[in-house]
């Protein structure tokens, strides 16, 4: 192999595409020979390609810093995560049994609450989380689904099993840059793509607005649906426009919309109120209704809450639906599927120590150094800490944070993340990667052929969020049986 | 039609009209210093007086020469009325309508961008300028075409047209202030003796000039210049055009109950101007009025449309 595969290292975890230094896996085998027939020069001139198109695509995310908000170009891989279609379907079978399970448990504890009363969970979890909403209880969602988009984590371990890492339920995001990668990599590569059978993923767009159509207040034939977005700040803005474009619906922000006296919500317009049916509402339950929520919201519509409650809003994702979306809540999902579904999960779960049990709070405190222990409720990688990449002094300082707060945490083992191939330099270096599909659930459920890969850009760094020096690349599902 | 979007969709079509009639500005104006011999008193300065910002540029600058006036309209960031500062409006307000607009419409503008903040330090040097001002010209006639061809002629393309034609129509009157110095009494001899170069670039710096060829059929003067382009109804860039298409885009917008009177005076304004025989002073007046119908034509269309107060 030449050059630009330099002591490429395949001992470090479990490679996706490669089984050796020098031995592409079966799924892989195309695009290495490929690369092969690039040298270091024309690499390099495919991967300034494809950063002019994301500066002129204008994909960008939005980064909070002191000197103000920066939007930044979308980091992105030129080189393509592979994934058989044969593995993918086991994925996701998975995927809809795992997303299945949690709308029933939603829909439970805001109902009958039948799986506390089963002693299958302590009725505590609930009732101190956070994400809670009293006012959610005795609601029916359309098709009693609460999470209508779900992003879950999924990571390979050593063992070469896929396991999911947590359930995004509250506001995921990333799916643009899914659609965004792939269209870079049609122009990067076009020679190549012509000759692999891979996955479409560009019906994501109409899926989610007939998802959204599907949970539409009853009797309404055409309905009105709008993306409600914090506005330009927000670090996901650049994906909302981009949803809304795509499905030809309004993007809208709190100011637009107004609740009237008839408990419906209308957006102002040109000409005058124009009533609306669906949301999909990109900002967090506390900020959703001031009449209801956080008082200083300013983001919100004061009245949500109420015309949602008398039927004649639908929301995705349900106010509430984050119960779900909580880190000890996650330890139970595979109850939940057995509980509610009466089947064996199909995708495993991280082995997953409560913080909140005594005994697995000793275990957690006496094996830190070896553990991953994250908050319950953050996103984005924020507040947790990487056992076997901290120092002593942080490792000190977490066990009385742990302590003073033991409900708010898990811990799980440090896995061996899967690698991949990225150009580092003008070379191939193993980096840290997860997967991120995407799952709808209304009338019918949709999963994303494959999802947003991320990757974590520094060498040996494990946190591949874009907030935290992460990147992506394309995802392709491969089908390669009729070959 | 949400009103917020109404509200960013005209003002991207007033930002970019705006890049795109600097960019001639400066443009039609380097070529006709290259015509004119020296000591004819048609400076930078008039440039820079055109947009009505002298005070803020001798606030910067100390000499209104080629560097100073091409800088401080191209690419000053700190003056709202640059080029830059334009472009880089009329890309704020396209990042918040993309759900409305063709993609290419957004990359389009976007690409418009990239390239002057990427050529920002060029500007001194006139061959790169003219590459900037070139690419700026072509950028935006893509834009306007690739909207005409790919966008529905709706509501959102409206308030496009509208933004677009109330800008234009205030160009066209500056520029039109800029003749005045034309008529002056006092113009020097060899002003006079270059009269018709001066009127010529008048035509072209509004893209006219053929069009003038074909509808006057008289050689270049100064009455039938400015006739031609405060009255036309046909010629894009003329103030009259600009009128029908503000009332055309009016009529088909809803809730415009309170509007037709405003375009119907200021329609008649424009018509009852005589340009036969009028004076330095006269024109000026005029010129003054129209602008100042326009801002409040504006102030009609945003209070119509834009606000959002509680209802």
């Amino acid at each position: 192999m030449k050059s630009i595969w330099e002591n490429y290292k395949t001992d470090i975890a479990y490679d996706e595409l490669m089984s050796s230094e020098f031995q592409p896996r079966q799924i892989s085998h195309r695009l290495c020979q490929y690369l092969n027939t690039l040298n270091k020069n024309d690499i390099d001139k495919r991967k300034m390609a494809a950063e002019l198109a994301i500066l002129e695509m204008g994909i960008s995310f939005t980064v909070y810093s002191d000197e103000g908000n920066i939007d930044r170009a979308w980091p992105f891989d030129i080189i393509p995560r592979i994934l058989s279609a044969k593995e993918w379907r086991t994925i996701e079978k998975g995927l809809k049994q795992r997303l299945t399970a949690l709308n029933c448990f939603i829909a439970d504890v805001y109902g009958e609450q039948e799986f506390l009363k089963a002693g299958k969970m302590p009725a505590d979890i609930i009732h101190s989380s956070k994400n809670f909403r009293k006012e959610c209880v005795g609601m029916k969602p359309r098709h009693n689904v609460w999470a209508n988009i779900c992003g879950t984590d999924l990571v390979r371990d050593k063992d070469g099993v896929m396991y999911v890492l947590e359930d995004n339920l509250r506001v995921p995001s990333g799916v643009s840059y899914m659609l965004e990668n792939r269209v870079i990599t049609k122009r990067v590569f076009p020679e190549l793509l012509q000759d692999i059978d891979i996955l479409p993923i560009d019906d994501y767009p109409s899926q989610l607005q007939g998802m959204l159509a599907s949970i539409a207040p009853e009797h309404i034939s055409k309905p009105q649906i709008v993306v409600l977005t914090p506005g330009i700040y927000n670090s996901a803005y650049f994906e909302h426009a981009y949803l809304a474009q795509q499905m030809g619906a309004q993007l809208v922000e709190g100011g637009d919309l107004v609740v009237n006296d008839d408990d419906c919500v209308y957006m102002r317009t040109i000409e005058g109120l124009e009533k609306v049916d669906v949301i999909y509402r990109r900002i967090d339950d506390d900020f959703l209704d001031p009449e209801v929520f956080r008082k200083d919201s300013a983001l919100g519509v004061p009245g949500l809450m109420r015309a949602w409650k008398a039927g004649n809003v639908s929301l995705a994702n349900a106010p509430g639906a984050g119960v779900a979306d909580d880190k000890v809540v996650y330890a139970y999902v595979p109850e939940m599927i057995r509980f509610y579904l009466n089947e064996e999960p199909i995708l495993p779960n991280v082995e997953t120590y409560l913080c909140d049990n005594p005994e697995h709070l000793e275990y957690v405190l006496a094996h830190l150094p070896e553990l991953v222990v994250k908050p319950a409720n953050e996103s984005g990688g924020y507040g947790m800490i990487v056992g076997p990449h901290a120092t002593a002094k942080e490792i000190a300082e977490f066990r009385e944070i742990i302590k003073a707060n033991p409900r708010n945490y898990i811990g799980q083992p440090t896995l061996s993340i899967s690698t991949a191939p990225t150009l580092c330099k003008g070379k191939l270096e193993p980096r840290h990667i997860d997967l991120r599909p995407f799952i709808l659930q209304g009338e019918d459920t949709f999963v994303t052929a494959g999802g947003l890969t991320r990757v974590a850009l520094r060498k040996g760094s494990l946190v591949v969020n874009s907030s935290q020096g992460g990147g992506s690349k394309d995802t392709w599902i491969i089908n390669m049986e009729h070959k | 039609m949400l009103s917020r979007s109404a509200e960013r969709l005209y003002w991207l079509a007033r930002y970019l009209e705006r890049t795109e009639n600097i960019a001639r500005l400066v443009s039609v104006h380097m070529n006709l210093l290259l015509d004119l011999p020296f000591g004819v008193e048609m400076g930078w300065l008039q440039l820079v007086r055109i947009n009505a910002a002298k005070q803020e540029f001798y606030e910067k600058y100390k000499a209104a020469n080629e560097r100073n006036v091409t800088r401080f309209l191209l690419v000053d960031a700190s003056y709202s009325g640059s080029l830059f500062s334009s472009l880089s409006a009329a890309r704020e307000n396209i990042r918040t309508s993309r759900d409305l607009l063709p993609d290419e419409a957004w990359e389009q503008v976007n690409e418009m961008y990239l390239f002057t903040k990427n050529n920002l330090d060029t500007v001194h040097n006139r061959s790169h300028r003219i590459a900037l001002l070139n690419e700026i010209l072509k950028g935006c006639q893509r834009f306007t075409g690739l909207l005409s061809g790919y966008m529905s002629h709706n509501h959102p393309y409206r308030f496009i047209r509208l933004g677009r034609n109330i800008e234009r129509a205030d160009m066209t009157s500056r520029i039109l202030d800029l003749s005045s110095l034309l008529l002056s009494d006092s113009r020097s001899d060899e002003m006079r003796q270059y009269e018709t170069i001066l009127w010529v670039n008048i035509l072209k710096s509004l893209n006219a000039q053929l069009m003038y060829r074909q509808h006057v059929r008289s050689s270049v003067n100064g009455d039938d210049v400015l006739n031609f382009l405060l009255l036309n109804t046909t010629l894009p860039r003329a103030v009259g055009c600009c009128i029908a298409e503000i009332a055309d885009a009016i009529n088909a917008l809803p809730n415009n109950d309170s509007l037709p009177e405003a375009l119907v005076n200021l329609k008649a304004y424009v018509q009852a101007i005589d340009t036969k025989n009028t004076t330095q002073a006269q024109l000026r007046g005029i010129l003054d009025d129209l602008q100042n119908k326009l801002g409040e034509l504006h102030f009609r269309i945003a209070k119509n449309w834009f606000l959002r107060a509680a209802e």
